[in-house]
């Protein structure tokens, strides 16, 4: 089946280059807890802030992780190595090598925050993850990943992605409830935000962690992403006269 | 057997390839002829569905191609004319994510890649990774990929470009010894040696369009199996004639530097096309 070609692919690229992602993964979201969390010591309704701070950094580490795996790495097959040509030329049928991406960009989402988690676990935070929360960090993986797909088409330089990055997946870092609650938004701005996928994930598992039942209406709106960005992809790669 | 009925494509409004009509029959060597921006490389594309068609269609064995019919895609391979290969992969890694895009068995996968690169000289490079290959070895590469899952149809577009000559014979050996095991090639090239070396019959194309398909003999015939070169001070001018004596009384006529040859395909074409290919 194609996805396993492609999830072969995919891994044959994190073995090889396992070191590099890793580390790659690592330095952002860990110097947001040093900084914010460690560093600048405050608190956040009577907790320490590291604790609203830690679910809102594994998610946005999903993020990242996903969208990074999927959009620059297609964007280099399809226009500097032209290595995406040979996909489209076999049998293989596009649709699987979409899904394929989707669940190869969404496992190193998670891989991505599970280092991050890892790496907080000597602190003795109390905050709670169980499948739920993987669940939803996958699905965020998952949209992110069929968002990198859409970019990496619509990328006409190499320079267009990191240009797309700027301008939407750092300002979505920063204001989809990671370092601040969107509650804090002014009205109108508020509403978009909050309705922006990793606001929504950001909310779902830090919901959790702190033992709270989550409101999970997110689920259907991060399925929805999924579904529009999935959607666009498969336009790309059966409709799009010149890939 | 491979069909272009009315095969168009257009870029912003100027059209690359414009209505072609073409039918290749299978076990057939076809070479398409031209200068750059011909048409050949976008018909080529066309064929293996990287470009959809602005209008017309492609057939093969009768079926219609598009991009979502796997049982066509499986019969062609394709050696293009920039690499198409990802740099960060070794050899057998290449091969084998080939093999796995046409669902072909790892076994057999690995097997036939000893075989290939046994054949192809490449075996004591195999866990060279695509960046650190040379021009040549890549070309190499793309022949044993090409060939890994052993396909019905051919598509090369240029596949001698920028090799010596000694690859470039080799390369044509191994094209005619894959022709004449049934395999049906259409390529590409601007080396009309090439072409009337390999080729069954060729297409002359330009400005998008077929200027004529026939044999290299019978195009190099049409235009007369002799020519006669005369050099002046802005060039040469060759006539051509269709029989030997005519050339001869051509040629005693002249003063200068003269010479008479046999006519080749490269003439027909600059006659076509009014300009040298090379």
């Amino acid at each position: 089946m194609g996805i396993i070609t492609i999830l072969w692919e995919k891994w044959r690229e994190f073995v090889r280059d396992f070191s590099r992602i890793t580390l790659a993964a690592m330095i952002a979201p860990l110097m947001y807890l040093i900084v914010f969390g460690w560093g600048i010591r405050t608190t956040m309704n009577g907790q320490p802030y590291l604790y609203f701070l830690i679910p809102g950094v594994i998610s946005l580490t999903t993020m990242n992780g996903s969208f990074n795996a999927i959009a620059q790495n297609l964007n280099v097959q399809r226009l500097y190595e032209k290595a995406f040509d040979q996909v489209i030329i076999s049998p293989t049928p596009l649709w699987q090598f979409i899904a394929g991406q989707i669940i190869a960009g969404a496992l190193r989402g998670i891989y991505a925050g599970g280092i991050i988690l890892l790496l907080v676990l000597p602190v003795r935070t109390g905050l709670h993850f169980n499948l739920l929360s993987f669940f939803i960090l996958f699905l965020n993986g998952a949209v992110f990943s069929s968002m990198g797909i859409v970019v990496s088409f619509l990328a006409r330089n190499h320079a267009d992605v990191p240009r797309f990055s700027n301008y939407f997946i750092m300002p979505m870092a920063y204001l989809c409830n990671t370092f601040f609650s969107t509650d804090n938004i002014p009205r109108g701005a508020r509403e978009f935000i909050a309705a922006l996928p990793l606001s929504q994930t950001s909310r779902m598992v830090r919901a959790i962690a702190s033992g709270q039942p989550p409101v999970l209406t997110g689920i259907p709106l991060l399925f929805l992403y999924l579904s529009l960005f999935t959607a666009a992809a498969l336009f790309f790669v059966y409709k799009k006269k010149n890939l | 057997m491979i069909g272009l009925i009315h095969l168009t494509r257009l870029f912003e409004g100027h059209a690359a390839v414009d209505s072609i009509s073409l039918t290749i029959g299978s076990g057939e060597f076809f070479g398409l002829l031209g200068p750059n921006g011909a048409g050949k490389t976008t018909t080529i594309s066309m064929l293996s569905t990287l470009l959809l068609p602005t209008s017309g269609e492609i057939r093969i064995d009768g079926e219609r191609l598009t991009r979502s019919r796997q049982d066509l895609k499986r019969k062609i391979s394709v050696i293009t004319q920039e690499y198409s290969m990802r740099q960060d992969m070794d050899m057998d890694e290449i091969m084998e994510y080939q093999g796995r895009l046409y669902f072909l068995p790892v076994r057999q996968i690995r097997s036939r890649t000893e075989e290939l690169f046994r054949f192809a000289g490449l075996t004591e490079h195999r866990h060279k990774t695509v960046r650190k290959l040379s021009g040549g070895m890549k070309r190499r590469l793309m022949v044993c990929r090409a060939l890994l899952t052993e396909p019905e149809i051919l598509l090369l577009d240029e596949p001698t470009a920028g090799m010596d000559a000694i690859s470039r014979r080799q390369m044509w050996g191994l094209l005619r010894r894959l022709n004449e095991q049934g395999l049906t090639i259409l390529l590409t090239t601007h080396y009309m040696e090439e072409a009337q070396s390999l080729c069954h019959r060729v297409a002359l194309m330009h400005d998008g369009r077929l200027e004529d398909v026939d044999t290299p003999a019978h195009l190099i015939e049409k235009l007369g199996a002799f020519a006669v070169d005369e050099l002046h001070t802005e060039g040469i001018r060759s006539r051509y004639f269709s029989r030997r004596e005519e050339a001869i009384r051509c040629l005693s006529g002249l003063q200068g530097t003269c010479t008479l040859r046999d006519t080749t395909l490269e003439d027909v074409f600059v006659e076509r096309s009014g300009r040298h290919l090379i």
